[in-house]
């Protein structure tokens, strides 16, 4: 048995597709990307974002253990999933129990929350009695507003949403209404609490995929020698087969 | 402006805090524990300590002690009478505190960031630049240059010679090291030569090596080199108005770096005005002049406080005069093309701007003018802290850079996704690509569940995250779940029944696995043995025959050529003793019988291994490969200890990560086998990235202030079972 001829073979070239390369995919192909870096990224991924279940079977199948317990990660998960579903009093309430002192400490943060709830407030009042949201927004929202430029542009335009009919929408003022902006806010919200605990404030793997838009956008600017287009290979394998996901 | 006591400032630069790490061979601290100023020495003694700055210095100085001079090629240490301690003498170990060195007024000292070393192979490390992607890559030059040194002769152990880190003399910046890297040698360090595919020693991906000493070949007649390469004095006699004595460093500034970085401390005895030119120049300059009055030349003149650049003979104002005493240095960022002077620690404005520093094609050099007979410096090419607190300007730099990529979108990777979408993907994919099933299931439903809670228009259906029952990703866990247990044999016959042509058509990965089962065994066998060595029974050997078996054994492992033999005695002599100790075991007590048989039990082990052991030999003794071979030896030699997993040379074969290892190469040998990327996307990505920033490490640009080591480390540490 050769092994070297072996070996030779096996380092070559990862795609069976054509078979003039670009010499950036050779090299490529020649790096390699540590198994136990990928892992440490998917884990600290996992568990910052909030995704306990997996995050357990992840450290099970890959024979992992992370350094420190995460205490927090199954509250963040649930306070992430009331965000998302539009409860955000049961959001606050269960904030407050996990890290009392955060909506405190963090003035923007806590407005953006009842925010929130005003908009939940008069989605559900659409066409029946906006009161209930006029209440709020007097009680919890208009102090606040009242000693901040920002609060206040922020509360007018939210206010505004009782006046124009859903269909009519400025896109701005259509923006409150997507969820991007529930699931923003839970990620912000995510994001403070692990600072808070960790001293970080979002998962390595969010900045190695930026360095890699970065990476690219720098060298082409550069004129570096580069193919025209740079797969990930996300979508399925090389031989054009159906990815292995779908949504 | 002057310090009315420069002592203290300088003590401060070497006395920084050295946090337990090797002390510093080349600090100069050993003038520093020399005896109090009544012995009134001066001058006497050998001292021979690179770096050490002190020469013979005016009064007040007295206590400072001994003039380095003299060429010191070897590092010997010095144990003249009482005045020189060696350098790792345990003194040393007052600068790992934060005390003050020396009681009275404005003796104490703060550290400027870590320390510097320079390694017992001659590798220099300069504070700033750990971390770094350069120096990443320069370790492994060295590292790669040591191991081809140590396999053509014998290990010369660590003496190493003074330069061994650097090639010397270079005329330019590309390839400055000509043996061929060692296969195995790959991005990252060699630490396994099995575990890495050999690597092309492509021109391209070389860096030029840090300046590490003066180069007496290339300096004016009137200058000498001193104190292990990093001292120069003026030797000539007194020059007419324009000549001058001028001397460069060994090698150019590495563009690589980022950002580039020497101090140069004035020892001259005199006051009066000093005339001497501190900057850098490309190998065009002439040496009978200053630098900065000639072309290709740039420098910061300490008699009157000017810059000159590349030739112009008036040069403008920009700083303080500086003098005996002063320590001066060079900062040049390739990044912005600019560079700048500190003084005693102090940053200075920006002194000069021009592309051409990023020109590929011209090399420049640290370099000092001297004129006067008495004129005498030395220079920190970081072999020691530095005074100025260069870590934090090269903080500074890198935190520029992350800053841009933080805000950077990331749309155009995989469009039509946003950030998270896309993460979520990367992740999942891989998740699915390398068989874990479980959690590959588990967060989809997970992901579900968000787009379920988010979805706010009832009518419209979320679709199911659909993971194809993917039999084969099943079939690849199980395999792996075999050998993350240690179960190689499982392991072996699941992916022959799964994956039949596999292991025929990959023979380095069924090499390996064969080698595990081996490991595992020996793993077994220690970690029986320590929990009998806990209950104080040693359970080496019991029964005649296999003593023998263990000779015959051994006689055939010591006609491998090289090291073995010294292991072999050893193990030899621990057989023999454990035969004795064997008759312990038979006391009668019920205790002592369970200990006997697991002692019988590990001795069975051992046979099996030894007997596995052969048959491997065996199967692969033809194998050209030195590889192969060397593998072999290194596995083999683990049987010579009793207990390898308490000896740190070897117990890292012994490592669960082997495992991971071994899982993660018949992974990737089935799924090329089946046809599929034997990479995920996410790895892609990685590897990409990797790639991308070498390119852009090259000019000294943004590429060079991050690494994905940078990121990796941000990650609180997991362990693997």
């Amino acid at each position: 048995m050769d092994l070297h001829r072996r070996v030779q073979s096996q380092t070559s070239s990862t795609s069976t597709a054509t078979p003039s390369k670009h010499a950036f995919e050779t090299r490529v192909a020649d790096v390699k990307s540590p198994k136990s870096d990928i892992n440490a990224l998917i884990l600290d991924y996992l568990m910052m974002e909030g995704y306990p279940k997996a995050a357990e079977k992840f450290q099970k199948e890959a024979n992992l253990k992370p350094r420190q317990e995460d205490p927090t990660i199954n509250a963040r998960q649930q306070i992430q999933h009331a965000i998302h579903v539009g409860d955000i009093q049961k959001a606050i309430s269960d904030l407050n129990e996990l890290d009392p002192g955060i909506l405190d400490s963090d003035p923007h943060l806590h407005f953006s929350l009842l925010r929130l709830q005003l908009i939940e407030l008069i989605r559900n009042a659409r066409g029946y009695d906006p009161s209930a949201a006029i209440n709020f927004a007097q009680e919890k929202l208009a102090p606040r507003a009242a000693s901040n430029e920002q609060f206040l542009r922020e509360l007018e335009k939210t206010m505004a949403l009782l006046i124009f009919p859903a269909d009519k929408l400025q896109p701005d003022l259509a923006a409150l209404l997507h969820s991007d902006l529930r699931r923003n806010t839970a990620a912000q919200v995510n994001e403070v609490v692990l600072q808070r605990h960790t001293e970080r404030r979002e998962a390595a793997i969010r900045q190695l995929v930026r360095m890699r838009a970065w990476a690219e956008a720098s060298c082409r600017s550069k004129k570096g020698n580069l193919p025209d287009r740079i797969e990930l290979g996300l979508n399925g394998d090389d031989n054009g087969n159906d990815p292995m996901v779908t949504t | 402006m002057t310090n009315p006591n420069p002592f203290p400032r300088r003590m401060s630069s070497f006395a920084s805090a050295n946090n337990g790490s090797r002390p510093l061979r080349s600090a100069g601290f050993s003038h520093l524990l020399n005896p109090p100023p009544d012995s009134g020495s001066h001058g006497s003694g050998a001292s021979s300590h690179a770096g050490a700055p002190f020469s013979s210095l005016d009064a007040g100085a007295a206590h400072l002690g001994n003039a380095p001079h003299g060429l010191d090629e070897g590092r010997r240490s010095h144990r003249t009478s009482g005045a020189n301690l060696p350098s790792f003498s345990r003194a040393f170990d007052m600068f790992t505190s934060k005390e003050p060195l020396l009681a009275g007024p404005n003796m104490t000292y703060s550290g400027v960031g870590s320390s510097a070393s320079v390694s017992k192979t001659g590798f220099l490390s300069p504070s700033y630049l750990r971390g770094s992607g350069y120096l990443e890559k320069l370790a492994e030059q060295h590292k790669a240059k040591l191991m081809a040194d140590r396999e053509t002769t014998m290990s010369k152990g660590s003496s190493g010679t003074v330069f061994a880190g650097n090639t010397g003399n270079t005329e330019s910046r590309s390839v400055t090291l000509h043996t061929k890297l060692p296969s195995g040698i790959h991005r990252g360090v060699a630490l396994n030569l099995i575990e890495r595919p050999p690597a092309s020693a492509e021109l391209e991906d070389v860096v030029s090596p840090l300046p590490t000493r003066w180069n007496s070949d290339d300096k004016d007649h009137t200058v000498e080199v001193f104190g292990d390469g990093y001292e120069v004095k003026y030797t000539g006699s007194k020059g007419s108005e324009h000549e001058a004595g001028a001397i460069r460093a060994d090698n150019p500034m590495p563009m690589q770096c980022g950002v580039y970085y020497f101090e140069v401390m004035l020892l001259s005895k005199k006051r009066e005005e000093n005339i001497i030119a501190i900057g850098f120049e490309t190998r065009k300059a002439q040496l009978s002049r200053f630098p900065g009055w000639e072309g290709e030349s740039w420098a910061y003149h300490g008699n009157d406080g000017k810059i000159f650049a590349s030739g112009s003979n008036s040069g403008r104002l920009y700083g303080p005069t500086y003098g005996a005493g002063d320590t001066v240095g060079c900062l040049m960022n390739f990044r912005t093309n600019q560079v700048l002077f500190t003084k005693n620690g102090e940053e200075l404005e920006i002194a000069f701007k021009d592309p051409s520093f990023k020109d590929p094609t011209k090399s420049f050099y640290p370099a000092v003018g001297l004129k006067r007979p008495g004129d005498h410096i030395w220079i920190n090419f970081g072999q020691v802290p530095f005074q100025y607190d260069i870590d934090g300007y090269m903080k500074k730099q890198q935190k520029m850079v992350t800053d841009k990529i933080r805000s950077t979108d990331t749309a155009n990777l995989a469009p039509p996704l946003n950030d998270t979408e896309l993460i979520q993907q990367l992740v999942l994919q891989f998740l699915q690509h390398d068989g874990y099933v479980g959690t590959a299931r588990a967060f989809a439903e997970e992901i579900h569940m968000e787009k379920q809670a988010l979805n706010m228009d009832a009518d419209v259906p979320v679709e199911g995250v659909n993971i194809k029952d993917d039999e084969d990703a099943n079939n690849r866990q199980q395999i792996r779940r075999a050998i993350l247990e240690g179960d190689i044999d499982q392991a072996l016959i699941y992916t022959n029944q799964f994956y039949p042509k596999v292991l025929e058509e990959n023979g380095q990965v069924y090499f390996r696995l064969r080698c595990r089962k081996f490991i595992e065994m020996i793993r077994r066998e220690a970690e029986m043995n320590s929990s009998l060595q806990e209950a104080g029974v040693k359970a080496k050997s019991t029964s005649q025959p296999r003593h023998h078996t263990g000779n015959d054994t051994q006689r055939t492992y010591s006609q491998n050529p090289g090291g073995e033999d010294e292991l072999m005695t050893e193990g030899e002599e621990e057989m023999m003793d454990t035969e004795e100790d064997g008759s312990e075991l038979r006391t009668g007590n019920p205790e002592d019988e369970t200990m006997a048989m697991r002692a019988a039990g590990v001795s069975e082990l051992c046979q099996d291994a030894l007997e596995y052991g052969q048959e491997l030999r065996d199967e692969f003794k033809n194998d050209p490969s030195h590889e192969v071979s060397k593998h072999l030896n290194e596995i083999f030699a683990l049987m010579a200890y009793p207990n390898p997993l308490e000896v740190k040379e070897v117990a890292h074969l012994l490592d669960g990560k082997g495992r991971v290892a071994v899982a993660e190469e018949l992974n990737s040998a089935i799924l090329t086998s089946l046809g599929k990327s034997s990479r995920a996307a996410l790895e892609n990505l990685y590897a990409q990235t990797t790639v991308l920033l070498e390119d852009l490490r090259k000019d000294g640009g943004d590429g060079a202030f991050v690494t994905i080591q940078n990121v990796i480390d941000d990650i609180p540490k997991a362990q693997v079972n």
